[in-house]
């Protein structure tokens, strides 16, 4: 079964002589449990599409569907609810607030949901430890490695326990080692936790950790690959579906 | 290639470079606002101060009494060090037997009048006219006068009533346009009329036989070096007289002139915090930018000078403005001002002053606080290393201890203004004023988040929950010494708030009370001299019993006067009715109360004033020995207390039984009356004139209105003065929207990051604003501190002029934590707003 379904999908920035068409009448759709890769060149539409899944930015054409509810038409308020309950994001730069604790932080989601302090923490604990940072839970964001901060991130997004995972290059800032950590945790994300994960990468090795890649040009998805063997075949593969691009 | 740079990161980032140069211009713009207000504020006030006191600072007239031309006065002006001078001719005008009231059976009321004609273009800016109706005269005013209220009542006029007065060409009906307050002090009623008027009812066309010369300093050395300067070019022919430097009216004009000099200097003080507080936020928001400039090979002096040539860009272009700025505002606000003042409390002012000084001061203050505070930071940042710098940028947390050098340095200053408090000079008291303030910013750094978590948790429990209130309280702690120096210019607002209120208790709780006591009758007969009572012809007792059979009449008390001696200190014995004076009249006490004029019948017992006992060196309990005729009479003190019309002068208080008994005095000076309830006042009034006419040695006044006059007049001093202290209040608004907005500014990403995970528009409204009253809240409670020392040394200064009993400011803490919230709440709602509407996306990816 879907949870994203994704139909014609444009995004025009800018008007007359001037616009550009960062996505053109993109349709894909993730089912549950799925880690989808999405790669492309530079300007290729990668994050634009994230933004538009998240409820983030408006398209100017076409449907984004999550667990059979619409987006489209929906207000400020109710994106906002629909981001806060549904959808956990990752960013590159990590995007903690540096007064708060690691706890603190990742309780955030429902905190501002209205949940209480105590549930919250203890929410927020329980994800810490999954994503193995049981002992840092009060560490403040500049007391932690990047990757450190990056699994911090991933307990915030799923704290609120959304169905669905967006993640903007989420290893863009880290070492290799790191990247693979933060891979793999997404991996156990869909596999061990059951979300759905879409992920902005360029990074093929990255990438491989996905069970399909999308592949975007010029806003258009021009390629799709799943993915069966091992890590480093993967790799390859998305390496060399990446140079035909 | 520096100033490209310099100049691209001003035009790139619009909305910070705006900010920054607000800054900028707002100190500048306080700063020459203010200074060009103070000296022409100073310059009304102390024409206002003389004008009560009928001095001005020199007064030139012929040694021969002659008249001569006015041309003199343009060479008086080139003096340096005047600041004004108005010419004017007068003369005692001797008035016919009868001229107004045509019955020779009564006795005249008015034998001389003063016939003044005054400049009308210059008058007002030597001298105050404070008009209680009516206006002052005009240049091209025919046959107009104005005269005081006892002279209109004493005649019997009104407003737009004529005044007819002798000349050279005959009796001239002169209109009255203005009325001035009653003359209280003196017998010599004054007629004013314009110049033109004067040389033509005396056949002196175009003469003048008097100038009056303000000088534009209080400074002594200076005051003698004009004087002598003026005589000189005059030479030997005329005579200047001059206001005596140690009179009382000299001292008040000095007081006002420091108040005003101190509200000066705390706007400066207020400016440059804002100043520095923006530019060392933009530097170290640019850390990243500083970084990447190391890393591509730029050297640490680069760096500097890139940031110093930005700062000196932004001094120039915020400095240019703001003191266009402040002229405006100070040339407008001096217009406003002195249209309220001329129909409120009659001060005139002059033109716009702006001093060469001022100029190179707001030079100075604005570009050289801009650059020096650009200095600091820069010099820090070319320390960070480039790897250091170039780290994906979160918005700086400072990691501080509290006890750094500027907290002990706080620490011990606000040690020693507490000690201070305790000493007798209030020059040291003063100091220890400004060492609290000092100590207040000082220490706030440490005491930012213990004071933020309290209100964080009062706020939280009010309107934001949802770990907004814990957001807030966060965001604010980050940046202790940002938020500090924020807080800090609220902190100096809200005091001066403080100390406002404690000054307007006080004086409201006691001398309000005094003159409420002292002048609240409903009619004041008072002889020509006040205080000085030896000289006051009075009147026997008939008088009184004559006014006790008017109909209408109430409650009667009159003032007896002895003069006696107490070793070697010359006292004043004034006999006072026990029972009848506490009705009609009363004093304020400073030991003792009510209870002590019951005592006054029992025995030889008296009640003294303050100044007093303390030229005598005696207190409340002891008995004395006063010189009598009956010889030496030991009286017991059973209370010291003060009435408003002697408390200058050494004064002891007994009953009229015992004046009569050991100084064989009968003879009542100064008289106070009441109506009955309920009895008709016009006929009433009539009849007490018709009575009163037969005693024209005692002017005749109107004691409530004349109270109610005197106490409005207060009021639309402090009215003035609130003002004033508004306009020293507003920089803590705009620093806290400077602080908010630039917060938002750095904080965008992560503003961006709660929207995307699920932080709805109101909840980001709602943390800005939280922040903002976490801000104003810190800023509040430390001015309220500071305002409670500043107020209690207004106070103590006050008590130097005027009897002031210190009391608790309750309405100005109050009006201070009303002001520090909506403050806080108003400069929220542009940041707040902004804030909420930032678009994710773009917000995300702000760098």
């Amino acid at each position: 079964m879907s949870l994203i379904k994704v139909e014609n999908l444009t995004k025009v920035y800018g008007k007359g002589a001037t616009a550009v068409t960062a996505l053109d009448h993109v349709n894909l759709s993730v089912a549950a449990g799925e880690f989808v890769a999405i790669m492309g060149p530079s300007g290729c539409g990668k994050s634009t599409l994230l933004h538009l899944l998240g409820g983030l930015d408006h398209a100017t054409e076409g449907h984004v569907v999550i667990n059979d509810a619409s987006l489209d038409g929906l207000d400020d308020q109710k994106l906002t609810e629909l981001r806060r309950r549904k959808i956990g994001f990752v960013f590159q730069f990590f995007n903690l607030i540096p007064v708060l604790t690691a706890a603190e932080n990742v309780a955030l989601p429902i905190t501002l949901d209205g949940k209480g302090a105590k549930e919250a923490r203890a929410k927020a604990e329980e994800w810490l430890k999954k994503v193995g940072l049981g002992d840092r839970m009060n560490a403040r964001p500049d007391q932690l490695s990047g990757g450190q901060q990056q699994r911090v991130a991933v307990a915030r997004a799923l704290v609120a326990e959304p169905a669905l995972i967006l993640a903007d290059e989420p290893t863009g800032n880290l070492d290799t080692r790191s990247s693979d950590d933060i891979a793999g945790l997404l991996r156990q994300v869909a596999n061990e936790w059951g979300r759905s994960v879409v992920m902005v990468t360029h990074d093929p090795r990255i990438a491989a950790y996905a069970d399909r890649i999308i592949f975007l040009k010029d806003g258009l998805v021009v390629d799709e690959t799943r993915l069966s063997g091992s890590g480093d075949e993967s790799t390859r593969a998305v390496k060399e579906k990446m140079e035909t691009l | 290639m520096l100033w490209n740079m310099a100049f691209r990161y001003l035009t790139g980032r619009k909305l910070r470079s705006v900010l920054t140069t607000l800054a900028v211009i707002f100190g500048v713009m306080v700063i020459f606002g203010m200074n060009i207000l103070i000296p022409s504020m100073m310059q009304g006030f102390q024409a206002n101060i003389m004008a009560a006191s009928g001095l001005v600072d020199v007064n030139i007239t012929h040694k021969t009494g002659g008249s001569f031309d006015p041309g003199i006065a343009d060479q008086v002006k080139s003096v340096s060090g005047v600041s004004a001078v108005t010419v004017s001719l007068n003369r005692t005008v001797n008035l016919p037997a009868d001229f107004y009231d045509h019955d020779p059976a009564k006795v005249d009321k008015i034998t001389t009048l003063g016939l003044i004609g005054v400049d009308v273009n210059t008058a007002q800016s030597v001298r105050a006219y404070m008009l209680q109706s009516g206006r002052f005269l005009q240049a091209d005013d025919r046959d107009a006068a104005i005269i005081s209220q006892s002279l209109a009542d004493n005649l019997g006029l009104k407003l737009g009533n004529t005044l007819p007065m002798p000349s050279t060409s005959g009796v001239v009906n002169l209109k009255i346009v203005g009325i001035l307050p009653p003359h209280i002090q003196t017998s010599n009623e004054e007629v004013q009329v314009t110049l033109a008027q004067a040389q033509g009812m005396m056949d002196q066309a175009g003469k003048i036989n008097a100038m009056d010369v303000n000088f534009n300093t209080s400074d002594v050395a200076q005051r003698d070096q004009i004087k002598q300067n003026i005589e000189t070019m005059l030479g030997a022919d005329y005579q200047i007289g001059s206001l005596p430097s140690g009179s009382e009216a000299f001292a008040s004009i000095k007081a006002g002139q420091a108040v005003f000099n101190i509200f000066g200097f705390l706007a400066l003080f207020m400016g440059g915090f804002i100043i520095f507080n923006t530019f060392r936020t933009i530097v170290a928001e640019r850390r990243h930018d500083i970084g990447l400039l190391r890393a591509i090979g730029a050297s640490r002096r680069t760096v500097v000078s890139v940031i110093l040539i930005e700062g000196l860009l932004q001094g120039i272009i915020g400095t240019a403005i703001g003191m266009l700025l402040g002229y405006l505002i100070g040339a407008g606000a001096l217009s406003g001002l002195s249209q309220m003042m001329s129909s409120f409390i009659h001060i005139q002012i002059s033109g716009v002053i702006v001093s060469p000084g001022l100029v190179v001061l707001c030079i100075v203050a604005g570009v050289g606080v801009t650059v020096l505070a650009g200095l600091i930071p820069a010099l820090q940042a070319s320390r960070v290393t480039p790897m250091e710098a170039l780290r994906p940028s979160a918005a700086e947390v400072e990691n501080r201890r509290w006890l750094t050098p500027g907290f002990v340095i706080g620490a011990i200053c606000l040690g020693g203004a507490f000690i201070m408090l305790f000493s007798k000079d209030l020059g040291i008291v003063l100091l220890g004023s400004l060492l609290f303030l000092t100590g207040l910013v000082l220490v706030s750094p440490a005491l930012v988040r213990p004071i933020a978590i309290l209100f964080g948790a009062l706020f939280n429990v009010i309107f934001a929950r949802q770990g907004i209130g814990q957001l807030a309280e966060g965001n604010l702690t980050r940046q202790p010494s940002r938020v500090a120096i924020t807080a800090s210019t609220t902190l100096i607002a809200m005091a001066i708030v403080v100390a406002a209120g404690t000054m307007t208790t006080s004086i409201s709780g006691s001398i309000t009370d005094l003159m409420h006591k002292t002048l609240g009758s409903d009619y004041l007969f008072v002889p020509p001299s006040i205080a000085i009572w030896s000289s006051d012809m009075g009147a026997s007792q008939n008088f009184t019993t004559q006014l006790q059979g008017v109909d209408g009449v109430g409650d009667i008390s009159a003032m007896r006067y002895a003069s006696s001696k107490y070793q070697q200190v010359a006292v004043s014995v004034l006999g006072i009715d026990p029972v009848n004076y506490p009705k009609v009249s009363g004093f304020l006490f400073s030991e003792g109360g009510d209870s002590a004029y019951p005592q006054l019948t029992q025995g030889r017992t008296m009640i003294a004033n303050d100044i007093f006992l303390a030229s005598a060196g005696v207190k409340v309990g002891d008995t004395i020995h006063l010189s009598t005729m009956q010889g030496e009479k030991p009286y017991k003190i059973i209370a010291s207390a003060a009435d408003l019309l002697n408390m200058k002068v050494n004064t002891a208080y007994i009953s009229q039984e015992n004046l009569k008994t050991d100084f064989g005095v009968t003879e009542d000076i100064f008289i106070q009356l009441n109506l009955k309830p309920g009895a008709d006042k016009n006929a009433a009034d009539t009849k007490v004139r018709a009575v009163a006419a037969n005693y024209p040695q005692f002017n005749l006044i109107s004691g409530k209105a004349y109270y109610e006059s005197l106490s409005g007049t207060i009021d639309a001093v402090f009215m003035g003065m609130y003002v004033l202290l508004a306009m020293l209040a507003l920089p803590s608004l705009i620093a806290i929207l400077n602080t908010l907005a630039i917060g938002v500014i750095e904080r965008t990403r992560e503003i961006g990051m709660l929207r995307a995970v699920g932080a709805t528009r109101s909840q980001i409204y709602r943390l800005i604003v939280m922040e903002a009253l976490l801000l104003a809240s810190l800023g509040t409670a430390f001015g309220i501190l500071g305002g409670l020392y500043l107020g209690y040394v207004t106070v103590r200064g006050l008590t130097m002029m005027m009897p002031v009993a210190y009391s608790f400011p309750l309405p100005g803490v109050i009006a201070a934590i009303v002001i520090g919230l909506l403050f806080g709440f108003i400069a929220a709602i542009i940041p707040a707003r902004q804030a909420a509407r930032l678009g994710i996306v773009q917000a995300l990816r702000y760098e």
